[in-house]
């Protein structure tokens, strides 16, 4: 095997870490780009998986400890892709690398927030807590090391944490830098983001604080989210008497998403169990247009559905109304089967938001052929440049690893030619 | 499920709605977004998510004898929100055109009126009755000296001709009407009378003068002026007509009356009204275009009642300025259009008064609205 180019990974959410490891383990050499400062993705976001109710960390554990064992994986986190020039076989791409101001000396001591006085927005919780400029961006991040956002802090001027950290971990002049590298393959792992909710009339999503959105509901859920893991209802901490699951929230609406994200059915029964299981008088109400649980999972379906304080409306909430004086809300649809309107009162309401490709607004800038809806139209008659996961179409976890698993045998064919 | 029902869809007329405005019917699934959105829709069994499958379906009694089509006024906010597209307000048009030609005493009128390349046809019918009942009294030529129109279609075969018609669309309407009425009650299920029938009819005549539906709508709320101007124009003209006909048919005053005379400003400014409203209302629609189709029905009644104000206006203008030529062929047209408005109303889309009143007294009456 002379001259063998590397493999591109773009993207280090479960996809792309899966795609890397499974090449670099067969003896390709792979480079793993992240534009977060961390690997995980939107997995790393979820409580559980469903239908298994287990929890995504330890198989996040067991591919980082596969990537850590592996020489042929470099990972750039922050890492963005400028331009991408070549064929197949022979590409040249453009790395931007933000600074993330703190170097490998880090040991995740923690001294360095105690004294940072900045506080930021915390993405990883979707906004619901905040961090210091300084941050660790979750307690499994891989790999391990602080971040600085460089948004908000406020530079050498305050300096607090250099001083105060023992290991000299900290360079606040750090800069950005462009690297070249040289590809045989690329197979984009960009995945999702959510759908912005805000965008949906009559759901009141960015006045309301007690309408979320299901990926909120998981860091709600979390134990290492927000409220450590206790779901209460984010305006007054309320503990959940009753709650409601719009479906298709914007998805399935040539308004909004006009198709099935495949996962929000399945996602919102499994948040029922974790309502359920907190707070045992607790109602829960599931609004659906039609509910999708295909294959095995309806069997998890006909689970939930025996436990008689999981209600099921067939049809969609149109209308999300505050409850005044309370911080109460009213979801208002119209009960297909009884062919009557239903206002039902609730504590906070989850909206099941579908998945957008990440970079249906940003897209890479070379050749790729994106579908009507901005995910990645995974040509297989051009080698070269592959898709895998959500960035082709949107399926669950375990399709993706499998999909990726896939990609990167198609990524080893095209290096080895 | 103890009741069984035998479906029996009337394919024929699921094509007949989807070729006449409702082409977007299919695309519904049934998610119920319309019936929430509506502003006028209830809380028990609102409308429009089941008219949608039975439209689909083609279960055309449950759609015919539903005052809930009526109930319907067209703010298009569902099609709006509707997430596929499937325009409900659109659909619901096409269904309530359906049941024009349904109702339609004598059937083929309905046929007739239901496809806009029968308007040849449906013009010539006055036209031709004019020209023989002119011919036969020898006043086929314009007449000399001052313009008076009585001394080109003297009045009383004015007012001969149009009460006659008037007499026969009252008949058809009366028996539309009734036939709408049985199948109200044959599908209403929930009888529970809340209001007498008198007040009913107050209750359903304050809503219809004060236009209060169209003042909810949300999507085409602009259209409450439209609607508006469009129906006192024609009330100030239906009063102005009638208050002449007395004073020339029986305390004989003479015509032309003159242009201060308060009969005479009623029906100017009536007319007046009528021009800035049904401009309005062809505004609105070519704005709204995205959210809802207009069909080739819909611009005939709008272009009739164009034709008519418009006729109407030029016959008094040509007369005062004294050019014979114009003014009389003109007064003709004018009657034509007349006829069409008051002979042809029970099956064109100007029935929805007809019906649309009933369905809002039946439903108050039946206890299915409020």
């Amino acid at each position: 095997m002379a001259e063998e180019k590397s493999i591109l990974v773009v993207g280090g959410g479960i996809s792309g870490i899966t795609t890397a490891v499974e090449a670099a383990e067969v003896g390709y050499k792979v480079i793993l780009l992240e534009k977060s400062p961390y690997l995980g993705g939107r997995v790393a976001k979820m409580n559980k998986y469903f239908p298994k109710l287990c929890p995504p960390s330890c198989g996040l554990e067991i591919n980082f400890k596969r990537i850590k064992q592996n020489n042929n994986i470099k990972i750039l986190t922050q890492a963005e892709i400028e331009n991408i020039s070549g064929q197949a076989g022979d590409y040249d791409v453009t790395v931007k690398l933000s600074p993330r101001l703190v170097n490998e000396k880090c040991t995740s001591c923690n001294k360095c927030v105690d004294v940072c006085p900045v506080e930021r927005s915390n993405e990883f919780n979707y906004g619901m807590d905040k961090t210091r400029a300084i941050y660790l961006p979750h307690e499994m991040a891989f790999p391990l090391r602080y971040v600085i956002d460089s948004d908000v802090c406020e530079g050498a001027e305050c300096g607090k944490c250099v001083e105060v950290c023992d290991y000299k971990a900290i360079d606040l002049d750090m800069k950005p830098e462009t690297r070249n590298i040289k590809a045989g393959s690329i197979v984009y792992a960009t995945g999702w983001k959510p759908f912005d909710a805000a965008s949906i009339e009559n759901f009141e999503y960015d006045k309301q604080p007690n309408v979320i959105t299901n990926v909120m509901m998981e860091r709600l859920a979390a134990s290492n989210g927000p409220t450590k893991g206790k779901i209460v209802r984010p305006s007054d901490g309320k503990e959940i008497e009753s709650i409601a699951f719009v479906q298709c929230a914007g998805s399935r609406d040539e308004n909004y998403l006009p198709y099935c994200s495949t996962v929000c059915c399945l996602a919102s029964l499994k948040q029922a169990i974790y309502v359920r299981e907190q707070y045992p008088d607790s109602k829960v109400y599931i609004f659906y247009i039609d509910l999708r649980a295909l294959g095995k999972y309806e069997t998890f379906y006909q689970q939930v559905q025996k436990d008689e304080n999981i209600i099921f409306h067939k049809g969609k909430i149109a209308k999300i109304a505050e409850y005044e004086p309370t911080d109460d809300l009213i979801v208002e649809g119209e009960d297909t089967i009884s062919g009557n309107k239903i206002k039902e009162k609730v504590n906070m309401v989850v909206l099941a938001t579908g998945m957008a490709p990440s970079i249906a607004d940003s897209k890479i800038p070379s050749d790729i052929t994106y579908d009507e809806f901005g995910f990645v139209f995974n040509d297989l008659q051009k080698a070269g440049i592959y898709a895998a996961g959500v960035a082709k179409k949107p399926v669950n976890v375990a399709s993706s690893i499998q999909d990726a698993t896939g990609m990167a045998l198609k990524a080893i064919q095209c290096v080895r030619r | 499920m103890s009741d069984r029902y035998m479906v029996e869809p009337d394919l024929k007329a699921v094509k007949e709605l989807t070729g006449s405005g409702a082409g977007t019917l299919k695309k519904c699934f049934q998610c119920a977004t319309c019936s929430v959105v509506c502003p006028l829709s209830g809380d028990t069994r609102p409308f429009p998510r089941k008219e949608m499958i039975y439209a689909q379906w083609g279960l055309m009694d449950r759609l015919a004898g539903n005052p809930d089509i009526w109930l319907c006024h067209q703010c298009n906010d569902c099609s709006l929100h509707c997430p596929r597209g499937a325009k409900p307000g659109d659909v619901l048009a096409a269904v309530r055109r359906y049941s024009f030609t349904k109702y339609a005493f004598p059937k083929f009128m309905g046929k007739l009126l239901g496809d806009a390349k029968n308007l040849p046809y449906l013009l010539a019918v006055p036209i031709i009755i004019m020209i023989i009942l002119l011919a036969s009294i020898g006043h086929l030529n314009i007449p000399e000296g001052e313009i008076v129109f009585s001394k080109f279609f003297p009045l009383f075969y004015v007012d001969a001709l149009f009460i006659a018609v008037s007499m026969f669309a009252l008949l058809s309407a009366g028996i539309g009407v009734l036939n709408f009425w049985k199948d109200m009650n044959k599908s209403s299920n929930l009888w529970v009378p809340s209001m007498g029938l008198f007040p009913s009819i107050i209750s359903t005549a304050t809503e219809i003068f004060g236009h209060n539906k169209f003042k909810d709508c949300g999507v085409n709320k602009d259209r409450y002026n439209a609607h508006l101007l469009v129906f006192y124009g024609f009330v100030g003209l239906f009063i102005t007509t009638n208050i002449v006909l007395v004073l020339v048919d029986f305390l004989h005053v003479e015509t032309p009356l003159s242009l201060i005379h308060p009969v005479k400003i009623l029906g100017n400014v009536s007319g007046i009204a009528l021009f800035i409203g049904i401009t309005l209302v062809v505004l609105n629609r070519l704005k709204n275009k995205d959210i809802t189709s207009t069909t080739s029905y819909d611009w005939t009644l709008i272009g009739m009642i164009f034709a008519l104000v418009i006729t109407g206006f030029l016959a008094e203008l040509t007369r005062l300025a004294g050019i014979a030529f114009l003014a009389y062929p003109i007064y003709f047209i004018h009657l034509v259009a007349v006829f069409y408005i008051i002979a042809y109303l029970p099956y064109s889309k100007l029935g929805h008064l007809l019906y649309r009143t009933v369905a809002m007294v039946y439903s108050k009456y039946s206890g299915r609205e409020h």
